[in-house]
């Protein structure tokens, strides 16, 4: 039983961190419409800034504080999320799904090779950014790094949810969220919203491989996050920052039980399969999503 | 307040749809704008907002101006700061939001919060149901009470002018009568210009000052209420009595209508 508990405890905290992933996706997909292929791709971009600031630099003889990199890493990213919005998706706004889709696409690959071309093809180590180690509670062992990223993750959804509900800016992000030309009609300028919402959606991501890297090893492979992170945010549903965390609870503790139960007897491979499984059942069944918008019919 | 000289509009670069529409609203005016399906209204409404952009329409001829300033390309966002609010037609409420927010999304780009929040009461003084509906999904309410909610929405901007497009289509006669008679009660009372467009015709120049009739992008007839509302062709046309009278029968206003067209 206390087998049992600790496996879904310790897939609870990483599945937060696929919900981190997801935000990003949700954050993006509401003001844009576009569910960005590339989104691990960014992430990784943002690991690599975070590099470059952290041993990057001090490697070149300027070490800086940590806060001092988080700050920059930030407002790289910030930069970067504009830049892509920028040159690849406002040209292409208006235009039909399929081609923003390709594009989607073309970015994935182009911004893997320019990681390799910037910043080249070897592992880099991250720094110690968030505390190492495990906790003891009861007779449960956590990890303080996934402990802090989950709470990072529950505080930011709730910070999310307030601010699309509550404030101005948010206010302006939901009404693109519903439908661009009743944004526009209220005088919401539609593409300094998406620039916001790709901006966000970068930098949220970045947060998540602060969290997932911290301590840790840096390649382009980190990447795959974005595919593990895509069926939380379709099943959490694509409108929804609150159903991402709980999304990717139900990922992350599935994939925790199929790896500790059922790879044993499927040569590792129930716990790659299973959160794929349980994301096509859910959607058979709500297409939305578990919080996503459900389109209002009216008979 | 808002003028349209000759304006051309094109969709698409090859579809034109308004041809040199020329149109007057004076400030504290009530004005409508009728005309069949296709003529050109929700175009011309869409010229003065700027939300032709979104349909990949453009102003190729012509000039609109609201207070003095040249608004032909100005942005949606420009002309809803300058006072000229649109609401669009076919209920466009912000579904998964709720009455409230809708609200204050109306509102987003005013800088005196104190005022927003006072300007609610004064949209409830209008819309006296919404008060009740402000924590309900937008999207789930009735039309009549979608209806209130997007003129709340847009009064909300505080306008200078109001554009409404078929602001009683799909609304029973009774509700689409007190939803003019409240339209009619913000005119006066606000002195806001509204300029409406509308296929309800016999209520629409009830309780308008000035008319406006367009057929194939061109503005054909125009004139105060009294002027239209004794306009044989109007009548015919629109309030559905013949010569005398009796009405006509259906077969013969059909038949009339594709032998006679507005301009030769």
């Amino acid at each position: 039983m206390i087998d049992l508990l600790q496996i879904v405890i310790e897939g609870s905290l990483v599945g937060l961190v696929y919900g981190l992933v997801a935000i990003s996706f949700v954050v993006i997909y509401r003001a844009a419409k576009i569910i960005n292929l590339a989104q691990g791709e960014v992430l990784v971009v943002g690991a690599f800034l975070l590099w470059t600031f952290t041993e990057g630099a001090a490697g070149l003889g300027w070490p800086l504080p940590i806060p001092v990199s988080l700050l920059l890493t930030a407002a790289g990213c910030m930069v970067f999320g504009a830049a892509v919005e920028r040159s690849v998706f406002r040209p292409l706004i208006g235009q039909p799904a399929f081609t923003i889709f390709m594009a989607g696409v073309a970015l994935l690959i182009l911004l893997r090779g320019l990681v390799q071309l910037v910043w080249g093809a070897e592992t880099r180590s991250i720094p110690v950014i968030l505390p190492e180690g495990a906790l003891q509670i009861g007779p449960f062992l956590v990890n303080t790094r996934l402990l802090i990223g989950a709470a990072f993750t529950l505080a930011l959804t709730a910070a999310l949810h307030l601010f699309f509900t509550r404030s101005r800016l948010g206010l302006r992000l939901a009404a693109v969220a519903e439908d661009h030309t009743t944004a526009l009609s209220l005088g919401v300028s539609v593409r300094q919203a998406i620039a916001t919402a790709w901006v966000l959606g970068t930098v949220v991501a970045t947060a998540a491989s602060v969290v997932l890297l911290s301590g840790s090893i840096l390649s382009l492979e980190v990447a795959v996050i974005g595919f593990k992170a895509l069926p939380v945010a379709l099943l959490g549903g694509m409108e929804s920052i609150r159903g991402a965390p709980l999304a990717g609870v139900i990922i992350g503790v599935l994939e925790a039980l199929a790896s500790a139960y059922l790879d044993p007897l499927t040569n590792g491979a129930a716990s790659g399969l299973l959160p794929y499984v349980a994301m096509v059942a859910v959607l058979l069944i709500r297409p939305y999503g578990l919080f996503g918008w459900r389109r209002i019919e009216r008979l | 307040m808002l003028t349209l000289a000759n304006v051309d509009v094109v969709y698409g670069g090859v579809i034109q749809v308004l041809r040199a529409a020329n149109l007057e609203v004076r400030e504290g005016q009530m004005v409508v704008l009728l005309g069949a399906n296709g003529a050109g209204k929700t175009t011309t409404l869409k010229a003065i907002s700027g939300l032709l952009v979104a349909e990949h329409g453009e102003v190729t001829d012509g000039r609109i101006t609201f207070a003095g300033r040249d608004i032909t390309h100005a942005d949606p966002a420009a002309t809803v700061k300058a006072g000229l609010v649109q609401v669009l037609e076919g209920r466009k409420v912000l579904e998964h939001l709720t009455v409230r927010q809708n609200l204050l999304v109306g509102a987003h780009l005013r800088p005196d919060r104190a005022a927003v929040r006072a300007d609610l009461d004064r949209v409830f003084r209008y819309f006296p149901a919404l008060p009740e509906l402000l924590d309900r999904t937008a999207g789930y309410l009735s039309g009549g009470e979608m209806q209130m909610l997007l003129i709340g929405r847009a009064l909300m901007a505080r306008p200078r002018l109001l554009l409404l497009d078929e602001p009683s289509m799909g609304l029973a006669p009774m509700l689409a009568q007190q939803l003019f008679d409240t339209i009619s009660r913000i005119n006066r009372d606000e002195g806001l210009t509204v300029l409406m467009v509308e296929q309800n015709a016999r209520a629409a120049i009830a309780h308008c000052d000035y008319g406006y009739i367009m057929e194939g992008g061109r503005v054909v007839l125009h004139g105060s209420r009294d002027q239209l509302e004794g306009n044989q062709d109007v009548q015919e046309f629109y309030l559905g009595m013949g010569h005398g009278t009796e009405r006509p029968s259906y077969r013969e206003v059909k038949h009339y209508r594709r032998r006679k067209r507005w301009l030769g």
